[in-house]
This record gives C-alpha cells, structure tokens and sequence, in this order.
C-alpha cells in the first residue's frame, strides 16, 4: 500500500515535465544563444569543408550524396 | 465497513494520478465550428483594452503573434495591408501578442508601423484556451462567434488564401 502511494506521488510529481514547451513559451528557445551554430558564419565555413572532403553534396546534412557507400 | 474504506484507500494514489494528468493535459486545439472564446486583454499600446466581445457582428481576424516569430513578423505588414482592402465596419483585424515583456512588442509595432489594435497576454492564458499549435496561428470568426477558419504558420502566398477565406466569408454574410 505504501509503495502505491510512493508511486502516484512520484508519478504525479513528475507528470508535470510531461507538458512539453508550449508554442507561444518559445521566446527563451528562438534566442540567438540556443542555435545549434551561434555563428553562421563559422557553421557553413565548417560544413563546406565537410562536403568538400566528402567528396559529395550535400556531404553534411543528407545521406546518399552520389559516393554508393550509404 | 472496514474492507470497503480499504479499498478508497487503494484507489486514491490511481486517482491523484489521474488528476495530475488531466491537469497538465493541453487544452484541446479549437477548430472550424467552435465558438472562440471571447477575451478582454489590455493593448499592447497600454491604452485600454482590447475585447473580442464588443466585435460581435463583424467578421474579426484574430493573429497571434510575438517579437521572436520570424513568421509573424513577415505576416503582419501583410496583414496590415490586407485589412485596409475590406470595409472596416464590416471587417476587424486584431492581434494577440504574447511576449512576456511588452515593451518588445511595442517596439516591433513601432518599427513596422502595424496600425492594427493588439491585445497583450503576457501570460499565454489566450493561447491557452485557443490550444495554440503553432506560432503564428490565426482565427477568422464570423459575427457570430463561430470559427470559420484556422491558419496556421505563415509560408510564401499565404497572404491570397487569407484574402479569399476575408472575402468568401464577408460575401456570405452579405
């Protein structure tokens, strides 16, 4: 019996982070410091050295790019 | 007795589970056919309010929008033009910002010159009721309340189809 009530607290403390990010609460997200690249500058130098050593295109961002290895 | 307290008991963790999750259960995304929720919010402006209510009787666009939605702020100029094309005592076009500090939204009205009216929920307790599934998002109403369409994101070209659902509706209620 304790360990039901262990377990409904728990779950019910922890269904609260099951909401997710709700779309007008993306404000904190879209900030230039949360890209994946902070400088785009930088990101495309990067990824043009990485097709350009693949050998293919697009070599950075898609599978199949014309080597037949993938 | 004992047995049936017993089991009320055991029943109880189940049920806060239950309650926890319809809690923070999102609230259902409105669609063509349902009454929107009529709201009084104070404008963006900081000069009243802004009240969906009082636009009963017209046909009234309502845009959500915010400062960091690269869509909204390619729509709004469009939709600014696009409301001066209907007659105003017919047709209303109002948004909802929901930046958590105005003072962003004011400056990007400034900076666009939007002329339409906008409400401000720095809350999100609007897009709440809506159930908001995407940012931008917007809502035609006819004058009776009722949702005659849903837009949701902003593309390329998107502007024609909002002008002919504008017009196809206004022509409907002539």
């Amino acid at each position: 019996m304790r360990w039901a009530w262990i377990l409904g607290l728990s779950a019910a403390f922890v269904a609260g982070c099951a909401t997710g990010v709700r779309p007008w609460e993306r404000d904190q997200l879209s900030r230039p410091e949360m890209a994946w690249e902070v400088d785009a500058l930088e990101a495309a130098h990067r990824s043009h050295i990485h097709f350009s050593k693949e050998g293919s295109l697009p070599g950075g961002e898609a599978g199949g790019g014309g080597c037949g290895c993938n | 007795m004992y047995e049936t307290r017993s089991s009320s008991w055991r029943r109880k963790p189940a049920a806060l589970l239950l309650l926890a999750c319809l809690a923070t259960a999102p609230a259902a995304a409105l669609e063509v056919g349902d009454i929107a929720p009529t709201f009084d919010a104070p404008r963006v402006s900081g000069e009243g309010t802004l009240s969906l209510e009082a636009l009963r009787g017209k046909v009234v666009f309502v845009d959500f929008w915010a400062s960091w939605c690269a869509p909204c702020q390619v729509s709004m100029p469009q939709l600014d033009a696009l409301r001066k094309e209907f007659p105003p005592d017919r047709f209303v076009l109002v948004g909802v910002n929901v930046d958590r500090d105005p003072a962003l939204a004011r400056n990007l009205l400034e900076r666009r010159s939007i002329g339409y009216p906008s409400a401000s929920d720095p809350e999100g307790r609007l897009p709440a009721r809506f159930g908001l599934e995407t940012m931008p998002t917007a809502y035609l109403i006819d004058p009776d309340g009722v949702i005659r369409y849903v837009h949701r994101g902003f593309r390329k070209g998107d502007i024609e189809t909002l002008r002919d659902e504008i017009r196809d509706l206004l022509a409907d209620r002539e």
